[in-house]
């Protein structure tokens, strides 16, 4: 009797998300069939539920969520690459440091949804102001990681490699790189974060498919049931892309701990 | 027996080093002279903040000489060069190579085929006696284990001078004995060169052939101990002459006392 708690704590803890989304669940169902708040304003989880099942039998989620995934596949793939890239060479060549480093740390207070009517004018309503949008914000972060963490490359690493006579160019590959890899590896799982932040701003740059387009369509029908559920999917897909990328990362990056 | 060696002359001439910090310069070294023969093992000793791993450093060409110059078997030193090999305290092994692929890492600039290049690690892994753990990475090895690691990483591609900065000094005290009889092992076969900086006075004994004394405040050299007895050697009543030399050390080392 007297352990009981302690096991149910214990059980709670190794639950993970289970035990949290399903406390959020009783809440909400709760307070709905209290009806204080209209159906139309905060819809029950039955209703979101139905409206889901309702998003998929017409096809529009599938249809949704191949543009919406694509548009952030396509953005982050352009954006992570860019990033890595540049924040390499700006992170070991002072030339580059002093010419392109300033000036990227003054655009990264622009939030994406700023960018969008600009956007719009250099690219059109198609797919490619998506990708401008959504690799725009993923290069900032992720070269900004990429950049900090060629600063924090150990000395006694780049000693150890001077004294043993390795090549520039085998000492920037295998040490540089992988000394600053944890730096870049968290800017990356940052980028993926932000690539689902910055696919509904950029699918406001026109759409006509796409979780975000979908979400303003459900706004002038009031189908506030469409958004909860679509709001849902997005923090889904943002969580399971988050471990994914961060399973991926400590395989990569074996040796650092915790 | 022991074959003359002829490399791995260091000649340090009137080195001094000054470091700009904010609002001036710091003298790390006062002009120092000092030259180690052919094969010898020198300990360089004296408080922390004295410049015996600055000397070191600039020796390794990690540092540049602010005046005078080092050469070693008459080429000056600046930069990393290929006859010194240094270990470091922190043993600087790379985290994301096993402990073999460390010692490869240290034998690409021999430029040798992948099947010899593997040899020859292998065979350094082995010299230090961690056959079995050839395929671990270092946060999977002890601390005595890793710096066997960097020892057989440094000697594998035949340093003619070796610069050692403290380190034991991460080791506790029944590891580092076992790293001193293989340390000496390991240096009577391949009779390299050693400058090894240290702060511990027994192990100075123990390990070399001639012992520098350094001040700090400004850092210089102020004594120089030659050391004749043969190794192994232990600091006992039949080694008269090392324990009174460890009492004169230590009483400079600590005025106070």
């Amino acid at each position: 009797m007297a352990q009981s708690p302690h096991f149910l704590w214990r059980v709670a803890r190794q639950s993970g998300a289970v035990v949290s989304i399903l406390f959020v669940l009783l809440i909400w169902t709760l307070f709905s069939a209290l009806n204080i708040v209209p159906q139309a304003i905060l819809p029950s989880p039955a209703s979101v539920w139905s409206a889901t099942v309702e998003m998929a039998r017409n096809g529009t989620l599938a249809l949704d969520l191949r543009a919406s995934l694509s548009r952030a596949v396509i953005g982050f793939a352009i954006g992570t690459s860019l990033g890595v890239l540049v924040g390499l060479l700006t992170g070991r060549l002072v030339l580059m440091q002093v010419l392109l480093a300033p000036a990227l740390t003054l655009l990264r207070p622009i939030p994406a949804i700023a960018l969008v009517p600009l956007a719009i004018v250099w690219f059109g309503i198609g797919e490619g102001s998506k990708y401008f949008v959504i690799s725009y914000t993923v290069f900032l972060t992720v070269w900004f990681n990429t950049h900090h963490g060629m600063q924090y490359v150990p000395d006694i690493y780049l000693r150890a490699s001077r004294s043993l006579g390795v090549s520039r160019v085998r000492e920037f590959l295998t040490v540089i790189i992988p000394a600053a890899a944890p730096y870049i590896l968290a800017g990356i799982r940052l980028g993926v974060a932000l690539a689902f932040l910055s696919l509904v701003a950029a699918e406001l740059s026109g759409a006509s498919s796409g979780i975000g387009y979908r979400l303003q369509e459900a706004r002038q029908y009031i189908r506030t049931d469409r958004m909860f559920s679509l709001l849902i999917i997005l923090g889904i897909l943002g969580a399971v892309t988050d471990v994914i990328v961060q399973r991926i990362g400590q395989r990569l990056v074996h040796w650092q701990q915790g | 027996m022991t074959q003359q060696v002829t490399q791995g002359h260091v000649c340090i001439d009137d080195l001094s080093i000054t470091f700009d910090v904010r609002g001036g310069s710091m003298v790390a070294l006062e002009p120092t002279s000092l030259e180690l023969a052919p094969g010898s093992f020198t300990a360089l000793i004296g408080p922390s903040g004295c410049g015996k791993s600055t000397l070191m450093n600039a020796v390794a060409g990690f540092v540049p000489a602010t005046t005078g110059r080092i050469t070693i078997d008459g080429t000056p030193i600046n930069g990393p060069s290929d006859k010194v090999g240094v270990i470091f305290q922190q043993y600087a092994l790379f985290p994301w190579f096993t402990a073999l692929d460390n010692v490869r890492f240290g034998l690409k600039r021999l430029k040798l085929s992948k099947s010899e290049e593997i040899d020859r690690a292998r065979a350094a892994i082995a010299e230090v006696g961690l056959e079995k753990h050839a395929q671990k990475y270092p946060q999977e090895l002890s601390g005595g284990m890793k710096q066997r690691v960097a020892i057989a990483r440094t000697f594998a591609f035949g340093p003619q001078v070796m610069l050692m900065d403290e380190p034991f000094g991460a080791l506790d005290a029944q590891t580092r004995l076992v790293m001193h009889d293989l340390l000496l092992g390991i240096w009577e076969k391949h009779k390299a060169t050693v400058l090894f900086v240290t702060h511990d006075v027994d192990e100075a004994l123990i390990l070399t052939d001639d012992i520098q004394l350094m001040s700090s405040g400004p850092g210089r050299i102020i004594k120089h101990y030659p050391l004749t007895e043969p190794r192994p050697r232990k600091l006992n009543r039949d080694n008269i002459h090392l324990l009174e030399t460890r009492d004169e050390i230590i009483a400079l080392l600590h005025p106070s006392h």
